[in-house]
């Protein structure tokens, strides 16, 4: 019971990981796109 | 995937030999099947990335590959969990376990080459090994066939057809369908990401 707890559990985890990075990932790239847009509505 | 993974966990019958513990082989087959796909993705990105030098290719290699070596990950870890109840071990160098580790290896090595040679040499470097990683798979398959070995033989994928009662056959089959659905919706997302990262450094070069 133990070890199929553990390993759904783990490969659950693997994928929330890999899901976490990617959400990371689409927030540097959100800054990115910040830093790059032109200076619009800069004064 | 919540449906498959009750209906392993619930509902399909206990295996005579092995008792709970063979559940684990819904989340591994499918992880396996998984990785194989992604694969084939990094293997055909590689070719028509050398071959007409498309950039759109090489962000699908890339990407492909990223999930292969997340798949590739659950496949040795799940197959390791089991194999403690079941063999008393968590690891032995097994020819199967040994030619897996290894496939686990030559794409974290090109996750490293991606990452320390970015720009079009470390991607050609990468697509290399993306082609010859793939030369794996035939081993690690035909390793538990033609010689001895501690894993089970295959018992989906048997030119005889599979070899399990449809009790355990109908929800591994909607694991690995689950499974192959969440790398083509992650897929997608990685594949974007990196279109759009693209344009943005071609972009930040061009300034």
């Amino acid at each position: 019971m133990g070890f199929v707890a553990a390993a759904y559990l783990v490969v659950a985890a693997l994928f929330v990981g890999y899901a976490l990075t990617l959400i990371g990932r689409q927030r540097l790239i959100a800054e990115l796109a910040d830093a790059v847009r032109p200076d619009q509505g800069r004064p | 995937m919540l449906v498959g993974a009750a209906w392993a966990l619930l509902a399909a019958p206990d295996e005579v030999f092995q008792g709970f513990p063979q559940r684990i082989m819904y989340v591994h087959v499918p992880s396996v099947m998984t990785a194989y796909a992604a694969l084939a993705v990094v293997f055909v990105g590689s070719v028509l990335f050398l071959w007409r030098r498309d950039a759109r290719m090489d962000r699908l290699a890339h990407s492909a590959a990223e999930l292969a070596v997340l798949f590739i990950t659950m496949t040795l870890l799940s197959g390791a969990i089991w194999g403690k109840p079941v063999w008393g071990t968590w690891w032995t160098w097994d020819a199967r376990l040994t030619t897996t580790l290894i496939l686990w290896f030559i794409y974290v090595g090109y996750l490293i080459v991606r990452a320390w040679a970015p720009g079009s040499r470390g991607a050609r470097a990468a697509a290399v090994i993306g082609i010859v990683g793939v030369l794996d798979i035939p081993l690690i398959h035909w390793s538990a066939i033609l010689l001895r070995t501690l894993h089970p033989q295959p018992t989906v994928f048997r030119p005889e057809g599979p070899a399990l009662p449809a009790s355990m056959l109908a929800p591994l089959v909607v694991n690995i369908v689950a499974f192959l659905v969440m790398f083509v919706a992650l897929l997608t997302v990685r594949v974007r990401q990196e279109r759009t990262l693209s344009a943005l450094v071609e972009v930040l070069e061009g300034r």
